[in-house]
């Protein structure tokens, strides 16, 4: 019980931890550069962080009569349009930033981006923990459980919750160009993932058509173990994904790739870099 | 997230707590697959025990437990078995260790056919009860890690703490520095990592303090320097009026450069001594409107020599400041009113009460300015452009540059607006204070 407890709580809150990093690294090299305050106030990112676990308490005490809708995959659906509901939002955000417009709209980009920012960080946090609380009352109410699950449940949380905070040093310790870089590429695969997710779960529902296996790695490296769920939450890593998965994976990652924000990671000197990016905020 | 402190804390708690865990739980995998081949083997003796029975003993009372079932199969029938097995094989007839359902619970399965009379041995261990005493006694071992990061966390604080205090005490010293004191800073008894930092600082200050005092001397030897031949010339110029006729231009142009030159030298020696250190250092409760009745007092002869009408109204209000700077301000405000307002023009000085604020108000019925040059009349040897041959307006482009310089000082903003005269300008500053 308690590595299952382990394994479930760990691959939810490394995606939440590793998601409100790399917001959270992205928003401070915005404003190191930038005259504008663009970065998510604590107190914001506090907020959203509360918001986001009323709302996966809401939705998890919800779930009785959500997985009741449409034919009994209501479940599915509502979680498939909360990951397509963040990707909208994380792709908006990276588009807002269009060169064409350097400018000409500080004003909305510096209200939009956090609100734009917080919504993701809502969303990840209310579909993340939502499955954690189900999870935790499925299992806890066999006596026996009661203590390896809240033991499991503590390690996950400090395991996820510490990488998050890891790999938001390490990125920031690298050349500013360099974790500019890192942070979109992440954002660019956790884009991946979201739509890697949504489509699975419409499968699952039957809303879309099943495809076949593109591949299988799961003798490679198991979804369920460790590494697996630190690649998972990483890079979206799936041991057996179908192809209309991998299919829609590299379509939003390049959709991503594509952006403003992330293109002006790979322009070739940094001091055009951080004029780029002071004149965008 | 700018803090070092929490930088350090939140990173070396994260690091730490991020391989504690990890080796916990490796830990854990790696106890629980010891105990998954202790309790095969405490299987496979209860396996050879069951082997031994003798068929004919009644074997309810045994009394296993619910986690432990058997079966003892010979010729295709079971001859004995425990009294929650189902009638069914357990597991399949082969040896070794297996898992099946029944019962409503998954079971490990152990199966060994006896050598001796052939008969099949089958046991069963709840697995839901089988690692209960195991996880327990592998948790208990995990549970000092999980506690600990807290404590640790508070001892990683503390040591952070007492690492940064240098810099802290360097920062406070600085902090509490007075404006003036350009002293050097005690580079004792600090880190080595501080030294070369403390030296940086203490040579920049004594680079500072230097330049300070090459400030210092200009202004009193400009002081002595120009004022003294200006008089000098003056008197001189005086002496040669009453000896000679000088009633040409020339002449009344060379007095007014003269007069245009002292107005000058006095004007850039005010606005050098103004400095926020002397400002700091002099500030105090000043009568506002005690201000304007003696700066007008000094002024009244310019005033009367245009037969101007000037008038003080308001009540005596208290602001903090410094008296000098503020009667350079009013005295300026005043004769620059006095300048671009005809012959029998109008002057009003108001100074009153606003809520928590004193505003004082210079407005005259002059030409006024326009809008667009409001702006600009703050800069530095700025002139009306409208009168640049205009003789009359003798001025160097320094008195609203020192106005504005002088508010800024008090922290406060000079505006200009219409006068309430109907036309002219009106000069507003607005300072925090109280009535008297």
């Amino acid at each position: 019980m308690f590595l299952s407890t382990v394994i479930l709580v760990l691959q939810e809150i490394l995606e939440a931890a590793l998601l409100i990093s790399l917001l959270l690294v992205l928003s401070r090299l915005l404003t190191r550069k930038s005259r504008e305050n663009l970065v998510i106030p604590l107190a914001w990112l506090s907020f959203s962080v509360l918001f986001g676990l009323g709302g996966a308490w809401f939705y998890a005490a919800m779930t009785p009569a959500v997985s009741q809708w449409f034919d009994y995959v209501g479940l599915e659906v509502v979680n498939a349009s909360i990951q397509l509901f963040t990707l909208a939002a994380l792709v908006v955000f990276c588009f807002m930033f269009s060169s064409a417009n350097r400018i000409n709209r500080p004003a909305k980009l510096n209200t939009l981006a956090p609100v734009l920012m917080c919504i993701i960080v809502v969303m990840g946090i209310t579909r993340e923990v939502s499955e954690i609380i189900l999870y935790m009352n499925g299992v806890m109410s066999n006596r026996l459980n009661v203590s390896p699950a809240i033991l499991g449940a503590i390690m996950a949380a400090g395991i996820g919750v510490s990488s998050g905070i890891v790999l938001y040093f390490l990125i920031l310790s690298m050349p500013v160009i360099w974790s500019y870089r890192v942070c979109m590429l992440l954002l660019a695969l956790f884009a991946g993932n979201l739509a890697s997710q949504a489509i699975l779960l419409l499968t699952q529902a039957d809303w879309l058509p099943y495809t076949a296996e593109l591949w299988n790695s799961s003798t490679l490296i198991p979804e369920y173990s460790v590494t697996g769920q630190l690649l998972y939450a990483l890079v979206g890593y799936e041991a057996n994904p179908s192809i209309l998965q991998v299919i829609f994976y590299f379509s939003s990652a390049l959709l991503i790739a594509f952006s403003p924000l992330f293109l002006l990671a790979w322009r070739n000197s940094q001091d055009t870099n951080d004029h780029d990016l002071q004149e965008n905020a | 997230m700018s803090s070092i402190r929490f930088f350090l804390v939140a990173g070396i708690l994260a690091t730490l707590t991020l391989f504690n865990f990890v080796a916990a739980l490796r830990g854990y995998q790696s106890s629980m697959e010891e105990a998954d081949l202790l309790l095969d083997s405490q299987l496979l003796d209860f396996a050879r025990l069951v082997g031994r029975l003798d068929v004919t003993y009644n074997h309810d009372e045994l009394r296993l437990g619910n986690n432990l079932a058997f079966q003892l199969w010979q010729d295709g029938e079971i001859v004995a078995q425990s009294y929650h097995a189902p009638q069914e094989p357990l597991a399949e007839f082969s040896n070794g260790f297996n898992y099946s359902n029944f019962d409503g619970y998954r079971w490990r399965t152990f199966s060994r056919q006896e050598s001796t009379d052939g008969r099949w041995v089958i046991v069963a261990e709840r697995t839901d009860l089988r690692y209960v005493l195991a996880e327990n006694v592998v948790l208990e071992s995990i549970m000092p890690i999980l506690l600990s990061i807290p404590l640790i966390g508070l001892i990683i604080w503390f040591i952070v703490s007492q690492g940064l205090k240098p810099l802290t005490r360097l920062s406070t010293q600085l902090k509490n520095k007075h404006v003036n004191d350009l002293s050097a800073i005690d580079a004792s008894n600090t880190r080595r990592e501080l030294e070369q930092v403390i030296q940086s600082i203490n040579s920049f200050m004594a680079r500072l303090n230097q330049s300070v005092e090459r400030e210092k001397r200009f202004s009193a030897d400009a002081a002595h320097e120009l004022r003294t031949p200006i008089s000098a010339l003056k008197v001189q110029l005086h002496n040669l009026s009453q000896e000679m006729d000088m009633d040409n231009d020339s002449w009344r142009q060379l007095e007014g450069g003269v007069e245009r030159m002292q107005h000058l030298v006095e004007q850039l020696l005010t606005l050098y001594r103004m400095t926020p250190d002397t400002f700091a250092e002099n500030s105090q409760q000043v009568d506002l409107y005690q201000v304007c009745e003696n700066v007008i007092a000094q002024q009244y002869t310019l005033v009367e020599s245009k037969n101007q009408q000037l008038e003080l109204l308001g009540d005596h209000c208290s602001i903090t400041g410094e008296e000098f700077a503020l009667e350079t301000l009013v005295s300026n405000l005043l004769s620059n009113a006095s300048k671009y307002t005809p012959d029998e023009g109008s002057i009003r000085v108001v100074v009153e009460k606003q809520g928590d604020r004193v505003e004082l108000r210079v407005e005259d019925n002059g030409e006024g300015i326009p809008a667009v040059e409001r702006e600009r009349i703050f800069e530095r040897f700025y002139h009306n452009e409208k009168n640049p041959n205009d003789k009359t307006l003798t001025g160097c482009g320094l008195g609203l540059t020192i106005v504005s310089h002088v508010a800024n000082l008090h922290g406060v903003q000079v505006s200009v607006t219409d006068s309430s005269f109907g036309q002219g300008t009106a000069f507003k500053v607005s300072f925090p204070g109280k009535e008297i």
